[in-house]
């Protein structure tokens, strides 16, 4: 049996009480124990962002943190902040410019993207593009995802005034 | 890929990882960010027996002024710096320099004790903190020492940190009225390591700049200072024969070392643009 | 990754030569090397273990020497690999020559790297192969100094942390010799061929080596 610790985490607002390896990275923990299949894993080294997740409010990467680590802690993934409906705007503006192809990517985009909206509502295209530049996508050649974001960019900049 | 099986302890005093590296040696390794630790142990790179996992160890986290100096705990996170108002009014060029640093989600969790221990010759902090004058703060077994930076970068991620001591801390001056700083990388995609970067501080006498410090990141196994090229400098303006005079006397002075994608010349040629239009920032009349 | 330098060694050239035909002197300069084995006359088979920055790899390598001229130097092709972290492969050349403060040795070495390596990048290689052959020259220099200044242990694993500071101010077209002093230990003498193989699997061990630690952090 291998050796294991117990961690209490909060996922998408559930409590949870697990035995993990110290190995386990906290992306494998979400997939693997509790079947929160969004969110993806790419190159395993931190590069690629398709396993982005929230750990206290703030993105990270989930193959770079331990599950040992989110002891205590909060999660999001792109489950809870997409029933919860707070990128619902993000979303639809995704579908709208078609942002997303395959579809691998587009977790990991939209976590990034909801932390860009909250903390950098004045953020213009090319701070976008510098922002995103973390999450690789394969199909779309990345203009659309821009456009998506800058688009609610502005959506939420309407609402405020 | 998955990283091999390893122990994991997560410490509640500087003197338990202590005496857990001195147990363990080679088999251990801290855990701040871990950012670089733990993707390095997934690509396999590594198969430590253990984790000290430090995040636990409040004492190492906060900024702080104290009197002349601002003093950053090693596990302050890299997306901490980038938003402190501190730091924007004490070090600027930390402020300037932490959203280049890889990518906001590495942000969040990589820290700046643990870049300053690893000491990645193209990496930010590293080399502003040579380019500010700053200290490193350790501690190990026979207590707590100060190192300044320029007497901490050694070698190819060699530092004078002992193998059983910590960085607790990094500490730099705080600006000093009429202070300029600045920092310029060349990367090939936002957020990537250097190809060449340069951080530089001055102090301005009028329109002239006087205490010029420069340091490169990613021509050299550390982060390089150009002496000579700092003497040269010296009590004059940057205006456009200043500058040009500099670059000549950094391609001199620099020995780059290439890489598989960019050859010493390539590099040698970009510290010198670099070099320059920074340097143009720091005219009193520029707003860059 | 392409790699070359220039060592002043203050001893004779026939003193430096037989130092290097040594295999016990070859085992203590190569920085972590752990074992070494001949698979032939002209082969080689060694392993070491690394260390730069957070990676920790052991990693085979395999020397077959060409073109030996005894005395004066040889040209040796190697390959490593280190498991799943990459492979290397290349080759390099040695020549001694007389200079009037003792032996003058230029070294060369070109090598392609793949795998995890060539997959992240090359940002380092050649920084960390200086490193090793820097390691490996202060370690060769030290067995030409006084038996007073006893040499290390045999075969540690290479601490990334170079005894002297020279090792980080050296640029890349060729370090600058530490004045030895005079004064030599007798190295015992083993056929010259013998030796000159080690050295060179010494070489293309330390080339292979460093490609192969190099990977963890070249991303980014």
């Amino acid at each position: 049996m291998a050796d294991t610790r117990t961690i209490q985490v909060t996922v998408n607002g559930r409590p949870h009480r697990c035995q993990v390896e110290p190995r386990t990275h906290l992306v494998d923990f979400l997939r693997d124990e509790l079947g929160l299949k969004g969110s993806h894993l790419g190159c395993e080294h931190g590069v690629c962002g398709a396993c982005t997740v929230e750990l206290d409010g703030r993105i990270v990467r989930g193959c770079l943190t331990l599950a040992v680590q989110a002891d205590g802690a909060q999660v999001q993934t792109i489950e809870g902040v997409s029933e919860s409906g707070v990128i619902r705007d993000l979303q639809q503006a995704f579908v709208a410019h078609n942002a997303l192809q395959c579809g691998f990517c587009t977790p990991g985009m939209l976590m990034a993207a909801k932390e860009l909206v909250e903390t950098r509502p004045e953020a213009t295209r090319a701070e976008v593009r510098e922002w995103i530049s973390g999450n690789y996508c394969r199909c779309t050649g990345y203009h659309a995802i821009v456009d998506a974001v800058c688009d609610v960019l502005h959506q939420r900049k309407e609402a405020r005034s | 890929m998955k990283a091999a099986a390893f122990d994991y302890v997560k410490a509640d005093s500087v003197a338990q990882v202590i005496e857990l590296l001195q147990q363990h040696g080679d088999d251990a390794r801290v855990l701040a960010g871990g950012q670089t630790l733990l993707a390095t142990l997934n690509m396999r790179l590594s198969e430590p027996a253990l984790l000290i996992d430090i995040n636990g160890l409040a004492a190492l986290r906060g900024i702080e002024r104290q009197g002349e100096v601002l003093r950053i705990g090693a596990l302050v996170t890299h997306a901490e710096i980038e938003r402190s108002e501190l730091v924007a009014r004490h070090a600027p060029l930390l402020a300037q320099a932490a959203p280049h640093i890889a990518h906001r989600a590495i942000r969040n969790r990589g820290t700046w004790g643990g870049s300053l221990a690893y000491a990645d010759p193209a990496a930010e902090w590293p080399a502003c903190l040579l380019a500010l004058g700053g200290t490193v703060v350790v501690q190990g077994p026979g207590g707590v020492r100060r190192i300044a930076a320029d007497d901490f970068f050694l070698g190819l991620y060699t530092t004078a940190l002992a193998p059983d001591e910590i960085v607790i801390a990094g500490e730099v001056p705080v600006a000093r009225e009429g202070q300029w700083q600045g920092m310029t990388q060349l990367a090939r995609r936002h957020g990537d390591y250097a190809v060449v970067g340069l951080a530089a501080t001055a102090q301005r006498r009028g329109a002239a700049l006087a205490s010029v410090r420069l340091a490169f990141m990613g021509v050299a196994a550390t982060p390089w200072r150009a002496r000579r090229t700092e003497e040269l400098l010296e009590g004059r303006e940057p205006d456009d024969a200043t500058l040009a005079m500099a670059a000549a006397s950094l391609r001199a002075e620099i020995e780059p070392l290439p890489d598989l994608t960019h050859s010493s010349e390539t590099k040698r040629h970009l510290a010198g643009v670099l070099l320059q239009r920074l340097l143009a920032c720091a005219r009193r009349d520029s707003k860059g | 990754m392409e790699l070359n330098g220039d060592v002043l060694v203050v001893a004779p050239r026939d003193q430096v030569w037989n130092a290097l035909n040594d295999t016990a002197v070859l085992a203590r300069c190569i920085p972590g090397c752990e074992e070494m084995e001949a698979l032939g006359e002209t082969e080689r088979r060694a392993r070491v273990a690394v260390k730069v920055g957070p990676v920790r790899a052991r990693f085979t390598g395999h020397v077959r020497l060409l073109d030996v001229r005894p005395g004066e130097g040889c040209t040796l092709q190697f390959e490593g690999s280190g498991g799943a972290a990459g492979m290397a492969r290349g080759q390099s050349t040695l020549q001694l020559s007389e200079d009037p403060e003792g032996t003058r040795v230029s070294y060369t070495a070109q090598a392609t790297v793949g795998g995890k390596l060539g997959q992240v990048g090359g940002r380092l290689i050649d920084a960390a192969a200086m490193q090793m052959a820097d390691q490996f020259f202060q370690a060769l220099r030290r067995e030409f100094q006084p038996p007073a200044a006893e040499p290390a242990a045999p075969a540690p694993a290479v601490d990334a942390a170079p005894a002297a500071p020279e090792a980080a101010a050296l640029p890349a077209p060729g370090p600058a010799a530490a004045a030895v002093p005079a004064a030599l230990a007798a190295p015992s003498t083993t056929p010259a061929s013998e030796g000159v193989r080690v050295l060179w699997f010494a070489m293309g061990v330390l080339s292979t080596a460093i490609g192969v630690w190099l990977g963890a952090t070249l991303f980014g």
